[in-house]
């Protein structure tokens, strides 16, 4: 589309100042909008849509007018019942509850959690990661960003909707920097190692999903949304397991730690995409 | 209903902030405004104004509950729009099935079947046979703007897309209409 046909665009319900109307009688792109334009004006500009009642229908005659009113007094009693449920609840719960206060909820749960699991699992010792510090730092760093950017993902009302490759890649860029940080020394057989690992991130997430899927609830159905929410409680296990874990093979790493990570994550997302949403904002 | 509710001249945006903080009057006023507009939306969305009604209930309920969301700097009509959507969005997607669908396969058209059939009803049913032909992307945007009269601006906030985006799907979405309603135009002329 050239400037000229996004200014067509914008002046399409009044007439075309002379500039346009000389470009759009040039431009073929432009003739097909306006004949399409034009093509839905003819037959419905001006109608009420059908469920409202309108005067047209009072002034029917008698035998025909009765249903139709009948018809149109139950539409009002629905809109009556709305306008009264609606007033109800506000009545109930007069002040809102911020969006950002869910999302603080989720973090706190994600960090009590997290330590919780740590002095667990770590009981004969916490920092068993035997890769380089700032290694095992740097890498526990991005986990933490991608736990905290997840759940706001999630939580936060937004006005554009996240593209799902940016997750995906955040996702990534996450079991990519665990795998290119390991410390490549595997102390158990690899099963038996996987295994615990899956068993321990399972359960670390329990909690966090659980209350992620609750907080989804109370927003629309998006798909990245809940992917996102999923990552990130799920993260909460593997950034216990990524400082813990002594194994760092890459085997043990990819399927003890980010397997159930993005498991949990899909998870998460077919578990909302069952449940009733509380609201439908976005 | 109140024929006119308290604070039915302030713009929308000082009514939802005042509702934000608890006024009822400021609700009323809202959805005096926006009740049959939204619940006409959902009728040409979903194609059945019983669905419509349990819907627009459904989104102002939304808009109770969730006014936390609402954020600042934010329009409300957009707003409003964009839970609508949203509800009607959920719906198709919980409800259905194949056996809702016309032989054809095609969703049934029951918006026009409910109401006294006018003069031009097989215009109006084309119109939105050709509607329900274009994907969701290009249904949207054509059905808010031409509709319900909102700016691409608005029809951009409501969908969570951009401005252009918005205009190259209305763009294409107008074109297709204008394919699928040539030979019925062309009747009508003759």
């Amino acid at each position: 589309m050239t400037p000229e046909c996004e200014r067509v665009m914008d002046c399409l319900e009044g007439p075309l100042p002379p500039d346009l109307a000389s470009h759009a009688a040039g431009c073929e792109d432009c003739r097909a909008l306006l004949e399409g334009f034009h093509a839905l004006a003819a037959p419905t500009a001006g109608r009420a849509p059908p469920t409202i009642a309108s005067p047209l229908h009072e002034s029917a005659p008698f035998n025909e007018a009765a249903p139709l009113r009948d018809a149109s007094l139950i539409r009002e009693a629905k809109l009556e019942e709305t306008r009264r449920k609606s007033l109800t609840e506000l009545a109930a719960a007069p002040l809102p509850t911020p969006w950002w206060r869910d999302a603080l909820v989720l973090l706190v749960t994600y960090l009590a959690v997290g330590a919780v699991g740590l002095v667990l699992v770590g009981r004969h010792g916490m920092l068993l990661n035997s890769a380089p510090p700032p290694v095992v730092a740097a890498v526990a760093l991005l986990i933490v960003a991608g736990v905290g950017g997840g759940a706001l993902l999630g939580v936060a009302p937004g006005r554009k909707r996240w593209p799902l490759g940016l997750v995906a890649l955040g996702a990534v860029g996450v079991a990519l920097a665990q795998l290119t940080g390991r410390s490549g020394v595997q102390v158990r057989p690899l099963l038996t190692g996987a295994l615990g690992c899956m068993g321990t991130e399972v359960v670390l997430s329990v909690v966090p999903l659980a209350l992620a899927l609750v907080l989804l609830c109370r927003s629309a159905y998006q798909p990245v949304r809940a992917l996102a929410a999923g990552l990130s409680s799920a993260g909460v296990g593997l950034l216990v397991l990524h400082v813990h874990c002594p194994d760092g093979a890459a085997g043990h790493l990819m399927l003890g730690h980010l397997l159930p990570w993005v498991a949990l994550a899909g998870v998460a997302v077919f578990i909302r995409s069952r449940l009733p949403s509380r609201t439908f904002a976005p | 209903m109140p024929a006119l509710p308290e604070g039915a001249g302030d713009s929308d945006e000082v009514l939802m902030e005042r509702f934000c903080q608890g006024d009822a009057p400021a609700f009323d006023a809202l959805f005096q405004r926006y009740a049959r507009p939204i619940q006409g939306y959902l009728t040409r969305l979903t194609g059945s104004p019983a669905t419509a009604e349990d819907l627009a209930q459904l989104t102002f309920l939304s808009m109770v509950r969730a006014r936390g969301r609402f954020q600042d700097g934010a329009r409300v009509r957009p707003w409003l729009y964009a839970i609508a959507t949203n509800a009607a969005r959920d719906h198709a997607r919980r409800h259905r099935r194949p056996e809702d669908l016309t032989p054809e396969g095609e969703l049934p058209l029951t918006a026009v079947a409910d109401t006294p059939q006018p003069r031009d009803a097989g215009l109006e049913r084309a119109v939105h046979r050709a509607l329900e032909q274009l994907p969701e992307g290009q249904r949207l945007p054509i059905l808010m703007h031409r509709f319900e009269g909102m700016g691409f601006a608005e029809i951009a906030e409501a969908l969570g897309l951009t401005e252009s985006a918005v205009k190259v799907r209305a763009h294409r979405g107008y074109v297709r209409l204008r394919e699928l309603l040539a030979p019925l135009h062309q009747e009508t002329a003759e």
